[in-house]
């Protein structure tokens, strides 16, 4: 966990963490959402709509934002506002993803640091463009 | 910078924001005027305004700005 205050964060902060999308993760993810969409959850109906196996929910990999936020950049005094998310390339189960986040403006009225991200899996192909507003709070 | 400029710019903010261009700001706007006028997107329109205008609102007046008229006000006073 970082704890930085606002007065710390200066425009070009970078933070990243490395995470491996595992089944365990899907099946959470799975019962948490009610999101049974095979797709994600079934192996012979992904392969037969052109994927080589199933793929891991978006909103999944998008929760690493809260994360960075809330546990890198700014960390502990994290409030996020809003973000934003493209998703880019499919993720899969046993993906090594690094999220990486760079501080891209700071607006000091209200406290509030807005992030550009990406993640890019093993091979080093993005697989999310996105960004985040949060809140340092006091 | 005339009012009138100033609230000409102020609605070009607005529409942004609020992703509406029928938006017609007056002296007597608040945000019980504009459905998506919520605590977030006071953020955003502050943060917007700010960049619009090249100036800084203290804290004491986003929280209180009581409408668009006062926040005009702000605006003269700051780019005279």
């Amino acid at each position: 966990m970082n704890y930085f205050r606002y007065e710390d964060i200066q425009v070009g902060m970078e933070q990243e963490y490395c995470v491996r999308i595992t089944d365990d993760m899907m099946e959470r993810f799975k019962d948490i959402t009610g999101d049974c969409n095979p797709l994600h959850t079934d192996e012979k109906f992904a392969e037969a709509h052109g994927y080589p196996k199933r793929i891991a929910y978006g909103m999944l990999t998008a929760s690493f934002l809260s994360t960075l936020a809330g546990v890198y950049l700014p960390g502990e005094r994290s409030l996020i506002q809003s973000v934003e998310i493209k998703f880019v390339r499919p993720v899969y189960i046993g993906d090594v993803l690094r999220v990486h986040g760079v501080v891209h403006e700071i607006n000091d009225t209200v406290r509030q640091i807005v992030l550009k991200v990406d993640i890019t899996n093993q091979k080093k192909e993005k697989v999310v463009r996105g960004g985040g507003k949060s809140r340092c709070v006091g | 910078m005339t009012r009138k400029e100033i609230f000409e710019r102020l609605e070009e903010v607005f529409h942004d924001i609020f992703d509406d261009s029928g938006i017609v700001l007056k002296d007597t706007t608040t945000a019980e005027d504009i459905e998506d006028w919520d605590s977030l997107e006071h953020i955003n329109l502050v943060v917007a305004v700010e960049k619009c205008f090249g100036i800084k609102f203290t804290m004491g007046e986003v929280t209180g700005m009581k409408n668009v008229g006062e926040m005009a006000d702000i605006i003269e006073e700051r780019v005279k």
